[in-house]
């Protein structure tokens, strides 16, 4: 799947016009560094470690979507639970931030099992509209079980003395945390890499992609893989949480908040391929932090102030997405036909 | 299928006579009866919100001509009924065009963007379709919170001017005023429910709906007949942008003014909710969803103790309220169980099987 991804991405393949696109991009990236250096590397920091997040509850919404062709719209809550199981270890029952990296993210793994068991696993052979409407609805029990556990209010824990300072980056400080977030991040996603691409399991699994039916009949247990893999999307977003929830702060609707950004990521990336979720992911990312400062070099270089649209950022991850989409159906590295 | 066409010959037979009226008459008892009913001192005991009721079920019942007859899910259908919504607002509050001329542009204006937006995204597949239609409808909320020109309001929404001067409001009731006659707001929008409701069900039960139906069936074999499937899936999606609007013109008056929160990607996720709850298979389905749905949020949040059995010998006592406002959470579970069940049935599909059983058994015939 990616090593045939990671030959499209060869330079080979760009095209006159692809360069021309790049080219504009890279000499707007170097205004903006130029005008502004400083926040230039804040936001590119921030735009990296938003989009590691992102990635983080794409890898798992990516593998559901492809091996059980379920729309889990609940993988944002799952997010969330992450969040709040670490405020609930550290801030409520005192252990250290390490164990609440390690045990928060299970915890959410054994909501997913649940998830899967109880409902989602009745909805397999059902159109794909029926796995959506019913994560939807495990969304909203989840979202208003946290109200009700939590509160409303946005909560926040406190970052372990050594993530708390900050690292020097020569033109300006970006906190450790932030930092350790992406370093986490990074690492996940070599680890699931691995799992996928370098084992047996991930062969399997792999092979319940292409054709469930068909991995059945040779043999390989389907049933457990399915569960064995929302385990995992679900300890990833878990992860995802934990990291956000120390570095930001929670609140209840952030699952919502994610999981249709996440939406957008996965469906830019192509579904089924894990590799074009990283890469969507990191370029949404990147482009909700760096889009407004271009914008506002832009508008200074130019002297043209109505460049500069306040809260355009927001709106960013949704306009690549109908550009992508209506240019490439598939998303950058999806299938051609899968799910079109 | 089947059953339309057996229901087809009991009616040629004259053996069913309400088969026609069926849903006239449903749609005009729904309107006579639905305001005695929510105002009963057993149910909720005000009768104001009965007019929001009847306007959601024609916003709800616009979806459900995606949902239900065409097989199309779109996570923007509020954006639609938000665009009516603005479209009176902006007219009323700052370019002083009178309602009645606003409020048919306001919906051919939303229908035309909705034919814009389907001729570019109709084709696209279930998921990437959604997707595209949350993205559009996140960029037009992003349009109104931007503000331009002042003519959005931004996030505090449209409120000064946007209420025409044949709209009276007292005590919590609105009155529409026409030269000397006062007519209870609630009327007023039961009237138009019933005429666009009865022109829903005209589209539905024409050969345009019976080709939608066919293209929700089995794109294939629709496209293999030579409809085509594109441009019906764009007329489906213009007309229920079309009958959006109207729920969201009628909207305007109702909440006098126009907020944010009817451009959000949340509104459009309880529209979702509300069809699938109520039951897509059913012209009344989506009725019976905003009915649930909207009965339940304003039931259960005033709701603070459940005396069994009755208040007048109580027995035991519940204090709810700490629980009750969190009703989302139970609503969210009666719709997993729903969708479990039967995801296109819901609780009238539920209703009507559970009335056939009794009174099969009723009737003495085995099940």
């Amino acid at each position: 799947m990616s090593t045939s991804s990671l030959r499209t991405l060869g330079l080979a393949r760009l095209s006159a016009g692809g360069a021309a696109v790049w080219g504009a991009i890279a000499l707007l990236l170097l205004v903006a560094f130029a005008v502004e250096p400083g926040l230039f590397v804040d936001q590119f920091v921030g735009g990296l470690v938003y989009g590691m997040t992102l990635v983080l509850i794409a890898l798992g919404l990516s593998i559901i979507l492809g091996l059980l062709g379920i729309v889990n719209f609940a993988h944002g809550a799952l997010f969330m639970l992450g969040a709040y199981f670490t405020y609930q270890l550290m801030a409520l029952w005192g252990l250290s931030f390490w164990i609440a990296l390690v045990v928060a993210p299970l915890l959410v793994g054994l909501v997913g099992v649940a998830m899967e068991r109880l409902v989602l696993q009745w909805l397999y052979d059902e159109p794909p509209l029926a796995g959506l409407l019913a994560a939807f609805g495990l969304a909203l029990m989840i979202q208003e079980a946290t109200r009700a556990i939590w509160g409303d209010t946005p909560l926040s824990v406190v970052t372990p003395a050594v993530l708390a300072q900050s690292a020097d980056l020569a033109v300006t400080t970006v906190a450790r945390v932030r930092l350790f977030s992406v370093v986490v991040a990074a690492l996940v996603i070599l680890a699931v890499y691995l799992l996928i691409e370098r084992t047996d399991f991930g062969l399997s699994v792999r092979a319940g992609v292409q054709d469930r039916e068909m991995a059945g009949f040779l043999g390989i247990d389907m049933p457990r893989r399915f569960v064995l893999m929302f385990f995992l999307g679900a300890v990833i977003a878990g992860i995802g949480g934990v990291l956000q929830g120390t570095a930001v702060g929670m609140n209840p609707t952030m699952g919502q908040q994610y999981i249709i950004i996440t939406f957008v990521v996965v469906v830019v990336g192509g579904i089924g391929s894990l590799f074009g979720s990283v890469v969507a992911g990191l370029l949404i990312g990147e482009a909700v932090f760096l889009t407004p400062l271009v914008l506002r070099s832009l508008a200074d270089v130019t002297g043209i102030g109505a460049l500069a649209v306040p809260g355009i950022g927001g709106l960013v991850p949704y306009l690549v997405m109908i550009l992508v989409l209506l240019v490439r159906p598939r998303g950058l590295y999806g299938q051609e036909g899968f799910m079109e | 299928m089947s059953r339309d066409s057996t229901a087809g010959v009991l009616e040629r037979v004259g053996a069913i006579d309400l088969g026609v009226w069926q849903v006239p008459l449903g749609l005009l008892a729904v309107a006579v009866l639905l305001r005695p009913v929510v105002s009963h001192d057993l149910m909720l005991g005000y009768p104001q919100v009965a007019s929001s009721f009847l306007i959601w079920m024609i916003i709800v019942a616009s979806f459900n001509l995606l949902m239900g007859y065409t097989g199309l899910i779109s996570f923007g259908h509020a954006m639609f009924m938000g665009i009516g919504t603005y479209s009176v607002a902006i007219a009323l509050s700052s370019l002083a065009v009178p309602f009645l001329l606003a409020a048919p542009l306001g919906i051919l204006f939303s229908a035309g963007v909705a034919y814009l937006i389907g001729r570019l995204i109709a084709h696209k597949g279930e998921i990437y379709f959604a997707m595209l239609t949350l993205a559009f409808a996140k960029s037009a909320h992003f349009v109104a919170n931007y503000n331009p020109g002042g003519l959005t309001g931004g996030t505090t929404g449209l409120a000064d001017g946007t209420t025409p001067a044949w709209i009276e409001t007292s005590r919590g009731f609105t009155y529409v005023v026409l030269g000397g006659f006062r007519i209870d707001w609630y009327w007023a929008v039961a009237a138009v429910f019933v005429v666009g409701l009865l022109l829903l069900w005209q589209l539905v039960r024409s050969p345009f709906g019976r080709t939608l139906v066919a293209v929700r069936e089995n794109e294939a074999l629709a496209r293999s007949m030579g409809v085509n499937v594109r441009r019906y899936k764009v007329w489906a999606f213009t007309f229920a942008a079309a009958f959006a609007a109207l729920g969201g013109v009628l909207l305007e008056i109702n909440n006098q003014g126009a907020t944010l929160s009817e451009l959000s990607i949340v509104t459009s996720g309880n529209i979702i909710i509300m069809a699938v709850l109520g039951g897509a298979n059913y012209f009344f389905g989506p009725l019976a969803g905003v009915f649930v749905w909207m009965f339940v949020e304003e039931y259960l949040t005033d709701f603070h103790t459940l005396v069994l059995p009755l208040t007048e010998v109580p027995l035991l006592r519940i204090e709810l309220t700490g629980v009750l406002a969190y009703w989302q959470f139970f609503l969210g579970l009666l719709f997993v169980v729903a969708v479990l069940v039967s995801p296109r049935e819901g609780v009238l599909g539920l209703a009507k099987a559970t009335v056939a059983r009794l009174s099969a058994r009723i009737r003495g015939e085995s099940e």
